[in-house]
């Protein structure tokens, strides 16, 4: 996996030994989405629907713009409340190209203002402790 | 709880610390672009002088305000700098949900060894 941040652009890239069919739900269906990412989850993958994580001390909320199972979705993203970074604020493409037998994932997050950093700590910190506690 | 990813530094704590506050980050957005004095900074807030300045110390303690003398007035800004550690930080958020929806899937759908 890498990273890499470009005029408040982030992209994240990672492979995944399963085909975009297996993958592509793990962004659309509450359940599964949750597994790695968030605590709660509502989702209403169509155009316009609704894209809701509750990740704890942190809310993100936006909407779905484009959902292309099972290769391309895009939605926005954004954390009520904040100034910064209202819902739909920014933006968030995932694209899911096969290779082989296995996924590519390219994750882009863009229209990220930098005053958006102190807000989104306490996510950060809070995937820094679920992580912690998956190593202890 | 001491397996700190080796980027959040002692430095990047502090600095997530004094971002942790509301006020502290209202402050940082008052000097993103220009210096103030403190009596400026703290004609914004309904804190009072003395809880504005104890959040500007926290804020110069982190490294993340530049403080300079001018007459008697002190003045402050953002060290633009301070904050790349904690971009890093941000950049690292996608990443780490990805590596654990690798995780989630792989589990999900083991693949048989192949021969």
């Amino acid at each position: 996996m890498t990273a890499e941040i470009r005029n408040d652009v982030i992209v994240a890239t990672e492979h995944i030994k399963a085909p975009p069919e297996v993958v592509f739900p793990y962004f659309t269906d509450p359940a599964l989405i949750v597994e790695w990412i968030g605590d709660r989850a509502e989702l209403d993958p169509q155009p316009g629907g609704v894209f809701l994580l509750d990740m704890g001390e942190v809310v993100a909320r936006g909407a779905y713009v484009t959902v292309e199972p099972p290769y391309r979705l895009v939605f926005s993203w954004g954390i009520p409340g904040s100034d910064a970074l209202p819902p739909g604020r920014s933006t968030v493409e995932v694209v899911l190209t096969p290779d082989g037998d296995d996924t590519m994932v390219v994750l882009t997050h863009t229209d990220l203002p930098p005053t958006h950093i102190g807000n989104h700590r306490a996510g950060w910190e809070h995937r820094l402790g679920l992580l912690r506690r998956e190593a202890g | 709880m001491t397996d700190l990813k080796p980027s959040a530094s002692a430095a990047t704590d502090a600095v997530l610390r004094a971002l942790a506050d509301p006020h502290r980050r209202q402050i940082l957005r008052l000097v993103r672009h220009t210096e103030l004095p403190a009596g400026q900074i703290a004609a914004n807030f309904t804190l009072t002088q003395q809880a504005v300045s104890q959040h500007i110390g926290v804020l110069k303690q982190a490294g993340l305000l530049t403080e300079r003398r001018e007459g008697t007035r002190r003045l402050y800004a953002l060290r633009h700098e301070s904050l790349e550690p904690v971009r890093e930080l941000l950049a690292e958020f996608w990443p780490d949900a990805l590596s654990r929806l690798k995780k989630a899937v792989e589990a999900a759908h083991p693949r048989p060894p192949k021969r």
